[in-house]
C-alpha cells in the first residue's frame, strides 16, 4: 500500500493544527461545490455548513486518533464524505421525494478506499460513543476520567478511591462496554474491518 | 472469571504483565478466536475513547474555526433567500436601536417631568458681613454655608440668632441649611413664619417652602406653594420655571 501523502495532505495538517489560515482556503476552493450540491437535494446552506463542518472534524478525528494520510486529491475525497453524508441525513430525516442528482465526476477505485476508511472509522465511533452512553453514570464518570487524566493514581484520588479499586473498576466498566459493542447490530456489520 | 479477563486486558495493554504471563496471553489469544475478538474491541475502545476525551478541547476550538469560516464562506455565498435574512436582519437591529434610542428619550423627559430638589437649589451665597457686625460667628456661618457644609453653618447661625433675634435673613438661612439636613418639619416652621409676615424675605421663604416639598416629593403641595408667590416678586420667574415642569 502507497501511505505517500498527497499534497493535499496540507489539509489534515492545517486540520490537526487549527490553522485558520489554510483552513479558509479550504472552505474557498471546496465548499461551494458541496453547497451546490445539497442545495439541489432539498438542502440549504445551513445543512451543507453543518455538513461540511461535522465532515471535517471526523477527518480530523481520524487523523488524530489513526494518523490518517491523505494519498488522493482532496477535492473527490471530501465532496464523496459530503455527499454521502448529506444522503445519510436526508434518510433519516424520511425525505422521500428525493430527486439524487448524479453527477459525472466519477472517483477512482483507490480514491473510495480513502473514503470508505473514514466513514468506517466514524462508524466505529458513533457507534463506540452510544455505546459508551448505555453504560452507568459511575462507569461513564470513572472511564471519562481514566482517559481524560490518565495517570490511574491522579483518577483514584480525584474519584476518592483506592488505586486498586480504580483499576479494578475500570477494567470491569471496559469491559461491560466490549460486550455491549459486541453484542450490537452495528457491529456485525462492521466486522469486517 | 469474565473481570479476571479484561484485567488482563488493561495490564497487557499497560505493558505491565511478566515475559512469561505475555507469551501465555499471546497464545491463548492466537488460539481462540472469541478472545481475540474481545481483545480487539477492548483495545479499539481504549484508543478510540482515549483520543476522544483527550480532544475534547482541541476539539472545540476547531469547531469554533470551522464555524466561523463556514458563516464567512458559506452564508455569504449569497443565496437569493439567505440574502434576504441577512438584509432584515440588519433592518431588525435598525429597528431595535431606534426603539431604544426612543425608549431611552421617553425615560429622559419623564425624568424631566419629576423635577428634583438639586435642579432649583442654588442658594445666594451668605453674606452678613454687610451688617457690620463683625464677629467670628457671622465669617464662621458665611464660610461654612458657601462651602455647603450646612451642619456647620447651622450651628453657626444658631449662635448669631441669639444675638440678633429679629434677623429674618438669618432664620431664613437656618431654614435652608435644614432643607439640606433634609430636616424638613423643622424647616417649614420657619418658612411658615417668615412667609405669613410682612419682611423683605416673605416671598424667599415662601419659594424655600416649595423648594422644602420638592425635596421631599410632594409635587401636589409643592405647586400649591409656588403659586402663591406674585408675578412682583423676584422669585417669580424662577416659580414659573418650576410649575411648568411639575
Amino acid at each position: 500500500m502507497n501511505q505517500k501523502p498527497h499534497a493535499d495532505h496540507i489539509y489534515i495538517e492545517a486540520l490537526l493544527k487549527n490553522d485558520s489560515r489554510v483552513l479558509s482556503q479550504l472552505y474557498e476552493k471546496f465548499s461551494h461545490k458541496i453547497v451546490t450540491y445539497v442545495r439541489n437535494n432539498n438542502g440549504n446552506a445551513d445543512d451543507a455548513q453543518d455538513i461540511i463542518q461535522e465532515t471535517l472534524v471526523t477527518i480530523y478525528h481520524q487523523a488524530k486518533e489513526k494518523n490518517f494520510v491523505l494519498t488522493c486529491p482532496f477535492d473527490a475525497y471530501f465532496y464523496l464524505l459530503c455527499k454521502r453524508r448529506w444522503l445519510n441525513e436526508l434518510k433519516k430525516r424520511g425525505t422521500n421525494r428525493v430527486t439524487i442528482l448524479e453527477d459525472e465526476a466519477s472517483i477512482k477505485d483507490e480514491h473510495e478506499q480513502q473514503v470508505e476508511e473514514t466513514e468506517i472509522f466514524e462508524q466505529q465511533n458513533q457507534l463506540f460513543e452510544s455505546k459508551f452512553k448505555e453504560l452507568g453514570a459511575k462507569c461513564q464518570e470513572l472511564l471519562k476520567a481514566t482517559f481524560k487524566i490518565k495517570s490511574m493514581e491522579e483518577v483514584a484520588e480525584f474519584l476518592g478511591v483506592t488505586y486498586g479499586y480504580a483499576r479494578k473498576k475500570k477494567s470491569q466498566c471496559m469491559g461491560k462496554l466490549t460486550q455491549l459493542v459486541k453484542d450490537s447490530n452495528e457491529f456485525q456489520q462492521l466486522k469486517r474491518y | 472469571m469474565e473481570e479476571l479477563k479484561y484485567i488482563e486486558f488493561d495490564k497487557f495493554l499497560n505493558n505491565e504483565l511478566t515475559e512469561t504471563e505475555k507469551t501465555a496471553f499471546e497464545e491463548r489469544l492466537n488460539s481462540d478466536a472469541d478472545l481475540k475478538q474481545e481483545f480487539e474491541i477492548y483495545k479499539a475502545l481504549e484508543t478510540s475513547l482515549a483520543s476522544k476525551f483527550e480532544n475534547e478541547e482541541t476539539e472545540k476550538e476547531l469547531r469554533n474555526t470551522l464555524t466561523h469560516l463556514g458563516s464567512k464562506y458559506i452564508n455569504d455565498k449569497t443565496e437569493t433567500e439567505t440574502k434576504t435574512k441577512v438584509i432584515s436582519l440588519f433592518n431588525y437591529k435598525k429597528l431595535l436601536v431606534a426603539a431604544s434610542i426612543a425608549l431611552l428619550i421617553g425615560f429622559l423627559i419623564f425624568k424631566n417631568g419629576n423635577p428634583v430638589y438639586s435642579d432649583f437649589s442654588k442658594h445666594n451665597s451668605l453674606e452678613l458681613v454687610v451688617r457690620g457686625d463683625n464677629n467670628e460667628a457671622i465669617t464662621k456661618a458665611e464660610e461654612a454655608f458657601n462651602t455647603k457644609n450646612y451642619k456647620t453653618a447651622f450651628v453657626q447661625l444658631t449662635i448669631l440668632e441669639e444675638q440678633l433675634p429679629n434677623d429674618i435673613e438669618i432664620q431664613l438661612y437656618k431654614g435652608i441649611c435644614l432643607i439640606e439636613m433634609d430636616q424638613f418639619s423643622q424647616a417649614e416652621t420657619i418658612f411658615n413664619s417668615i412667609s405669613k409676615g410682612n419682611s423683605a424675605f416673605k416671598y424667599k421663604a415662601t419659594w424655600y417652602k416649595a423648594l422644602n416639598l420638592l425635596k421631599q416629593e410632594n409635587f401636589e403641595a409643592c405647586k400649591e406653594v409656588l403659586k402663591t408667590i406674585p408675578e412682583s416678586a423676584e422669585e417669580f420667574e424662577q416659580a414659573k420655571k418650576l410649575l411648568k415642569r411639575l
